[in-house]
């Protein structure tokens, strides 16, 4: 009988653990992702061409943490990178995702983004669940992860459909360097080329 | 030395090695097991061959049909299709969804199909999910990756299928299973084996411009921002195979992926 009680009490605790991050819905890092939703909608509606390209830019800079992306998808070869490659890789890195960003916000066709629930985990990160509902076909389930690393909340991964962004990046560029002699200066080299295109 | 070593292979150890041997390639070594790791793919050479020759085919026939499918076809007429093969899948998604466990779901899975059969003309139209019976999509890659004591990250090796594409030993098993045992092609193939063939065919055939057509953007997005594509689709394969596994397993939430992610600590 104690037990029982004690197992029932146990899972009281389990239950409202998981429900308790559910409830902050609203929290800060539900609002950066909506805020970051709207300022797009915007840009996209108001503005065309160079000028859309220029600004999505700018809500990249603001409400992601690219270089942690970057370092991220470097992995294990970031220790063995030097100061001056380490720059030139991230803002090889930067330029590419706010390229790759404005492409994909370019295609927005009147979807809407709706933020569900919250989960904070031990480590200091929170995981935002959201959908993106089509007018035709099945909404997206896309999940934010958002992090402070010293300068305020900012997005650290998107997953789409349970694919991660950060996690997809980092075997693409692990796979370039182990196939060019594992260096990280092709990579590199690859990235500039391609962003000066 | 060596010479022994082969006695024993060939001596009574066979059947525990056939055994060992057929456990590690359908679900990897135990020791990989911590999903931060890349895709397990022994036959990087021979898939990056199959990868360069299907992309070939993919530029030259798949790519461009999916693209003119995708604007002149009237959207009806797609989700028509779509449906229509949909409902094909229906019986095999109900024997998964027994195998799994869930005989009622199995049981909402053929009501759709009944429903959708009839009065939805042939499957053409969902009139199932109209009514409150929900759609659910099961095979048997799915149901080996449930029973799997190993991450859902972990198909055991990565391989890429002619034609097909990017598919581990989970999948590309239990992709023969759920084709061995699909009633529609047991029953074509009775009547005789011409009309199997053409069974086969047509589904096939309709099936890769259907589902090329839906991956033509995130395809297009995946080719065009990775430096080295097929790692990006290989990562990006079992990444969403394992999220429909995990999902599956743990029914409460995403909590185990979320858990996962933390033990992966991307940056130290």
């Amino acid at each position: 009988m104690l037990l029982l009680a004690s197992r029932r009490a146990v899972l009281c605790l389990a239950v409202a653990a998981l429900a308790l991050p559910a409830r902050a819905a609203d929290g800060p890092a539900a609002q950066l992702i909506e805020k970051a939703a709207a300022e797009v909608i915007e840009l996209i509606k108001a503005t065309t061409g160079p000028q859309r390209e220029a600004g999505i830019r700018q809500v990249l800079l603001n409400y992601f943490d690219l270089p942690y992306m970057g370092r991220a998808a470097l992995a294990t070869h970031w220790e063995a990178t030097g100061a001056v490659q380490r720059e030139r890789f991230l803002k090889a890195v930067v330029s590419a995702e706010a390229r790759a960003y404005s492409e994909r916000f370019g295609q927005y066709g009147g979807q809407t983004l709706t933020v569900a629930r919250v989960s904070t985990r031990p480590n200091g990160a929170s995981v935002v669940d959201s959908k993106l509902t089509q007018s035709n076909g099945q909404p997206i389930a896309i999940q934010w992860e958002v992090r402070d690393s010293g300068q305020g909340l900012r997005i650290t991964d998107v997953k789409i459909e349970g694919v991660s962004m950060v996690m997809t990046r980092r075997s693409d560029f692990n796979s370039y360097i182990s196939s060019h002699g594992g260096k990280v200066e092709p990579l590199i080299d690859e990235l500039e080329a391609r962003a000066a295109r | 030395m060596i010479e022994r070593f082969m006695n024993r292979i060939a001596g009574a150890r066979l059947p525990a090695l056939a055994v060992a041997a057929v456990a590690a390639l359908l679900g990897g070594c135990a020791g990989r097991d911590t999903g931060a790791n890349e895709p397990w793919d022994p036959i990087e050479g021979a898939n990056r061959f199959v990868f360069s020759i299907n992309r070939a085919v993919d530029i030259i026939a798949i790519r461009p049909i999916a693209v003119l499918y995708r604007d002149w076809m009237p959207p009806p007429a797609q989700r028509g299709l779509h449906n229509v093969l949909e409902n094909l899948g229906e019986p095999v998604t109900a024997i998964a969804e027994v195998v799994q466990g869930t005989p009622g779901r199995a049981g909402t899975t053929l009501a759709r199909f009944l429903v959708n059969s009839t009065i939805g003309i042939a499957g053409l139209f969902d009139v199932a999910s109209a009514i409150g019976l929900p759609k659910t999509k099961e095979g048997f890659g799915n149901t080996i990756g449930y029973y799997a004591g190993v991450e859902p990250e972990n198909g055991g090796f990565y391989i890429v299928l002619p034609m097909i594409g990017p598919s581990n030993a989970r999948d590309g098993v239990g992709m023969a299973i759920d084709a061995s045992i699909d009633p529609f092609s047991i029953v074509t193939f009775s009547i005789s084996s011409t009309a199997g063939w053409v069974y086969a065919g047509a589904r096939f055939g309709a099936t890769v411009v259907d589902t090329r057509s839906r991956t033509l953007y995130a395809l297009d997005d995946l080719e065009r921002n990775s430096v080295d594509y097929y790692a990006a689709l290989r990562s990006a394969y079992t990444q969403q195979r394992a999220e429909i596994i995990r999902q599956k397993r743990d029914r409460t939430g995403p909590r185990a992926e979320l858990e996962r992610r933390d033990k992966l600590a991307l940056v130290r």
